[in-house]
């Protein structure tokens, strides 16, 4: 039997998944979540700055593949600075950054006044060294913005001449360019926060801890708990429960699996 | 000529941008803006290259119906729809049915494609943990330990169960974690620069192509 329970047809471990993650997206469980310290300080950064005076440079460089992780973070961080009213200025070095930005602002627009309090200025090609040519002059890297608009003429733009101008940058990433990129390029200390999938998290986890990360949203989970403290729960604490479950899952998988593996061996070992 | 050319400027041009890292000064700065945002224009019509290349590539499969050339059919199909449509739209800004269609595509085909792909792996994920993830060693089986503590304390039913699983998980990430990373970056930070300057004294030429 233990055998046979070894070597399970994949199909059944498969129909068990797809069950144990659709079930709690058709009717969430509702399990509480605590908040992150790593989350909480991307929310106490934008709850502190001024809608008057602060700019926020909202970088989109993730693409469709880990848009599941991703795009839930930046919909919950745009949601926050709309409702603050905090300019906030998207831009990609990754092609699919721009299509994502229009996403947002077309989700947010009753939150967002385009051309004054946000601008899709779209996709600059050339990974780090697109991050080196923006940071050295944001204000003249793109002549007209994704939308076909000078960028000259908006007036959220007009206030920036240097990066310093920008009061925070937050990075939703899936690879590169990303937070390596960003931190080789930006002035020291300066106010960086990262959007991450959650594989990348044990790589990331050095660079907050030693200060240069100021904030880090940490996948899926990052995304939820910024809904939680945020007060609008969205996209990422639906998905929270079925994530919860699949790791039950797979949990359980390991154990039966080891089970398996052991009692073959000792069956195996007693006819010897 | 031909290598001593490209081995040169790869030099000055790194040479410079190094200098502009250490030494203030204004007409350095200047030189050093411009050949970063040559890089960039570079970079971009090496975008272009590569889509020139890969259709090529694949009608050539076409025309010969090698195997699998009906994917090479979707494929270019494909690019075209989305380079007809994309040009367009930035030709004609103001058209707000060409923009829609672009964002359209975007969102309803390559969006769920790539996500479904993506999605993919965690089934592959499922299977390998049931298969794969045996305690055949004292190392493989504190790796799974620590895994099976780093999900529980990720997902929210862990802390249901056990409000220490997030505490154990952190402390896991944040110290065990954090030396061995610590570690990994410090030495690829030491490969890299050790890299940069072999190719930026010649020594290594790998970028030139024929793997000299």
């Amino acid at each position: 039997m233990w055998q046979k329970l070894q070597n399970i047809d994949r199909r059944i471990i498969y129909t068990l998944l797809l069950i144990v993650l659709f079930v709690p997206m058709a009717k969430p469980l509702g399990i509480p979540l605590s908040v992150n310290e790593t989350t909480q300080t991307v929310f106490d950064t934008i709850e502190a700055l001024d809608p008057q005076s602060d700019t926020v440079l909202f970088v989109l460089d993730y693409s469709v593949g880990g848009q599941a992780d991703v795009h839930p973070q930046a919909v919950a961080v745009a949601k926050h600075l709309g409702r603050r009213g905090i300019k906030t200025v998207m831009v990609g070095f990754v092609t699919d950054g721009p299509m994502f930005a229009e996403q947002i602002i077309a989700e947010l627009g009753d939150r967002f006044t385009y051309g004054e309090t946000v601008i899709n200025l779209g996709y600059m090609s050339g990974g780090e060294t697109a991050v080196k040519s923006f940071v050295e002059d944001p204000k003249n890297s793109f002549e007209n913005d994704h939308r076909g608009n000078r960028v000259a003429n908006t007036p959220i733009m007009s206030g920036i001449e240097t990066i310093k101008d920008f009061s925070y940058i937050i990075d939703f990433q899936t690879g590169a360019p990303g937070y390596q990129d960003f931190l080789r390029q930006l002035p020291a200390g300066f106010p960086y926060a990262a959007g991450i999938v959650t594989v990348c998290v044990p790589n990331v986890i050095p660079y907050y801890n030693s200060g240069q990360l100021h904030g880090l949203l940490q996948g899926l989970r990052g995304a939820a708990e910024y809904e939680v403290v945020l007060g609008e729960p969205g996209e990422g604490a639906a998905r929270m429960d079925a994530q919860s479950m699949g790791h039950v899952v797979i949990i359980a998988f390991i154990v039966v699996g080891n089970l398996a593996y052991f009692m073959t061996k000792r069956s195996v070992k007693k006819s010897a | 000529m031909r290598r001593g050319v490209p081995l040169a400027i790869v030099f000055i041009v790194g040479t410079l941008l190094l200098l502009n890292y250490f030494v203030a000064n204004d007409t350095l700065k200047a030189t050093s803006t411009n050949l970063v945002n040559w890089g960039v224009i570079v970079s971009a019509f090496a975008v272009g290259l590569a889509s020139v290349n890969l259709v090529r590539i694949h009608i050539n499969k076409i025309s010969r119906q090698r195997p699998g050339w009906i994917n090479s059919v979707a494929l270019v199909a494909t690019m075209a729809i989305f380079i007809s449509v994309g040009i367009y739209t930035k030709l004609n800004p103001d058209n707000a049915g060409a923009k829609a269609l672009f964002q359209n595509l975007f969102d309803h085909s390559y969006s769920p494609f790539g996500s479904a792909m993506f999605a993919i792996l965690a089934f592959y994920v499922a299977s390998a943990s049931y298969r794969a993830f045996r305690m055949r060693s004292l190392e493989a089986s504190l790796l799974l330990i620590a895994a099976v503590l780093v999900m529980l304390g990720n997902a929210p039913i862990g802390e249901l169960v056990w409000d220490k699983f997030p505490v154990i998980s952190n402390w896991l990430l944040r110290v065990i974690n954090m030396t061995g990373q610590r570690g990994i970056a410090i030495g690829v930070a030491i490969g890299g620069f050790a890299t940069s300057m072999r190719i930026l004294l010649g020594f290594d030429r790998g970028h030139l192509g024929q793997g000299e």
